[in-house]
């Protein structure tokens, strides 16, 4: 029998939810690919014709939740925001439309952004961090940064986006606030390294 | 940065500026370059370290003063001591805006502690509250959705998207309701409220020279601080209290408490009655007449002790705090830190007046009767200084006819027993925590009145009959 498109991403997407549900009731040590497909209604082999590990069904959770978190970025945007806003709101944005997944992110977060990942490993979060960085450097762009962004800044911002969303994956204060506070931060410092400022630094050294 | 730089030049005391003009100016230029980069901390790690930073350079400073001061003449001596001061002001200034939050509420306690933090150093912490550098839209929308469940797009009919005030640990937004009523909506930045114990930790490092002078004494005094910080950050314990405030006064009296709106209210958000007016520094830029003046002093008056008649201490009565209103009315708009004497401390405020009017003879009975044991009261300095603070409070009150706010005299007797009092190893062990914060506010009233240049007869107002009754 053809397996169509339709009911391969039917079945994908029942792969996802079922993803979703098991590891949010278990834990990211405890839930196999095994009951994930149990789950799903699948045999276990075939869940690995859409997904190689567990690493990239998580993946492919945190990459579905990217056109709904843009949208809502997008509803609120006015263009009269400085850039360190845009970046949190942005950042802000994407962290609250994972909000579902957090009880299993945190652990799961060094599997699959591992920086140790390479191509012939098969990075499961190679192509989050493109799309992610491509965002980003739209909003750099609209704000007057020169592209193209070197190489040394994008990776230096995909590791201050990969700190805060350890960080909030982990955060136990209400609302996350702490997550909220330090993302503000870790903004303000990303912006001032673009405009040359060393941020916190000035005053010490004028005061030597 | 969204301070204007000579309005805090302006504030420093002319004295200063006079003596060392380069000084302040150029420090305060770099602080303020660094301010504008910067975002407080909520790390609790990070904020030990910058607070044991400034310990440190706290500490230094105090030991080079006394060093160069064993080699100086008096003349010398006073004005190293004024730049010291300054210096160790401004480093204060510097790490508690960075910090803001609970080490920015005990830059203002700096009053209790004179010897470390004298008349310079006050003066210039009492910029402080308008400096914080903003949060943004996007995070007043999180802070807002977080504590009220819904966005301020969803909840305000209008929300002006810059603050027109920034507080300690808050700013505030003008915005309508969906009714079209004009509110003044007070944040809270997240994370400051849950580091106040942290906080009092990192304080207990900083104020090491301190507590090496005057030993455990000084616990008691943190506790207070502690209590009191901890109902500042609480919203919902503000609201309460500007709601009992309201119930204080009545409309004849024009004092103006403005009403909270609870349903637009939570622990992180408090949505109150946006009251129109101007605080000091313009009011008194638009020279306004003797009559004014005095009469506005006449409520500053009133309000502060019909409300410690009700048991309760304006225990932060910065000038921001009061609003001159267009219409003659005076607002008082922030009651975060409101302190609700016990039965004991308000007592002890009455038999002030007691001593006052006593003297040594019936400053030793009183004491006795709270309990100080009789070995303490053989320090004379001790008794000296009680009878001194106790004349100096009850001096307005006990005057015949108005009473000359803006006359120096006052004010400056405050600082000459006040430096006893810092030094005095009796009262730091025998001394009422209370007492710390109704000093600090007592100075800071005096201070609002005397740059008003108020002159007020307190006798038209009730006191003791007000005291009587509780």
């Amino acid at each position: 029998m053809r397996v169509t498109t339709e009911v391969k991403a039917a079945t994908r997407d029942r792969i996802l939810v079922a993803a979703a549900e098991q590891l949010t009731l278990g834990t990211w040590e405890s839930t196999t690919t095994r009951d994930i497909a149990a789950a799903a209604g699948i045999a276990n082999g075939t869940l690995f014709n859409y997904f190689p590990t567990r690493e990239a069904i998580v993946a492919a959770l945190i990459e579905v939740t990217t056109p709904n978190a843009t949208k809502q970025y997008r509803r609120h945007r006015t263009g009269h925001e400085t850039l360190d806003e845009e970046l949190f709101s942005f950042e802000w944005t994407a962290l609250k439309s994972l909000r579902a997944y957090r009880s299993f992110l945190a652990p799961a977060l060094e599997a699959v952004f591992s920086p140790l990942a390479s191509p012939a490993r098969q990075d499961p979060g190679a192509a989050i961090r493109q799309t992610h960085l491509e965002s980003v450097a739209r909003i750099l762009s609209d704000h007057g940064i020169p592209q193209p962004l070197p190489a040394v800044l994008l990776q230096l911002y995909w590791t201050l986006h990969l700190g805060v969303l350890a960080y909030w994956a982990a955060d136990t204060s209400p609302h996350q606030e702490d997550s909220l506070a330090l993302l503000d931060h870790s903004v303000k410092l990303f912006v001032a390294s673009l405009s040359g400022g060393a941020g916190g630094t000035i005053y010490e050294r004028g005061s030597e | 940065m969204n301070a204007d730089l000579n309005e805090l030049l302006n504030a420093l005391p002319q004295d200063l500026a006079e003596s060392a003009p380069d000084l302040p100016r150029e420090q305060l230029q770099r602080i303020f370059a660094d301010l504008a980069m910067r975002r407080p901390p909520t790390s609790s790690l990070h904020r030990v370290w910058s607070v044991g930073e400034l310990g440190v350079q706290v500490a230094l400073a105090c030991g080079v003063r006394t060093v160069r001061g064993w080699f100086s003449d008096a003349g010398e001596r006073e004005r190293q001591q004024l730049e010291s001061n300054l210096r160790i002001g401004l480093r204060i200034f510097h790490r508690l805006s960075y910090l803001r939050g609970t080490l920015m509420k005990l830059g203002q306690m700096a009053g209790s502690m004179p010897h470390l933090a004298p008349a310079q150093i006050v003066d210039t912490l009492d910029r402080l509250r308008f400096d914080a550098p903003p949060m943004h839209f996007s995070l007043i929308r999180e802070v807002v959705e977080n504590d009220l469940g819904r966005s301020p797009e969803e909840i305000f009919q209008s929300f002006e998207q810059n603050a027109f005030a920034a507080a300690s640990i808050g700013q505030v937004h003008r915005a309508a309701l969906k009714s079209g009523e004009r509110v003044a909506v007070k944040i809270q930045y997240p994370g400051i409220a849950r580091t106040i114990d942290a906080d009092m930790r990192s304080i207990g490092a900083l104020l090491a020279p301190v507590r090496l002078a005057f030993g455990d004494a000084i616990e008691g005094k943190f506790e207070e601080i502690r209590s009191m910080m901890k109902q500042e950050v609480d919203y919902k314990q503000e609201a309460e209290s500007l709601g009992f405030a309201r119930s204080v006064f009545a409309d004849r009296d024009d004092i103006v408490v403005p009403r909270v709106h609870p349903e637009y209210s939570g622990s992180r958000v408090l949505t109150m009655d946006y009251l129109s007016g101007v605080h000091v520094d313009d009011f008194l830029a638009g020279n306004p007449s003797q009559e004014l003046r005095d009469a506005f002093g006449a409520k500053i008056c009133f309000a502060w002790y019909r409300m410690h008649a009700e048991k309760m201490n304006y225990a932060d009565p910065h000038s921001g705090n009061y609003l001159f209103m267009n219409d003659g009315r005076l607002g008082l708009i922030d009651f975060g830190c409101m302190q609700h004497f016990s039965d004991n401390a308000y007592k002890s405020l009455g038999e002030s007046l007691q001593m006052a009017a006593g003297g040594t003879a019936a400053v030793r009975e009183i004491l006795l009767a709270e309990g100080i044991p009789e070995s303490e009261l053989g320090d004379e300095a001790f008794l000296k200084i009680i009878v001194e603070s106790s004349r100096w409070i009850a001096e307005p009150l006990r005057h015949a006819g108005p009473f000359d706010y803006g006359d120096p005299t006052h004010l400056k007797a405050r600082f000459e027993w006040g430096s006893g009092l810092a030094a005095n190893k009796t009262i730091m062990r025998n001394g009422t925590p209370a007492w710390m914060y109704y000093h600090r506010s007592n100075i800071a009233l005096l201070a609002l009145l005397y740059r008003l240049g108020a002159r007020v007869d307190m006798s038209q107002f009730p006191i003791a009959e007000w005291w009587s009754k509780k």
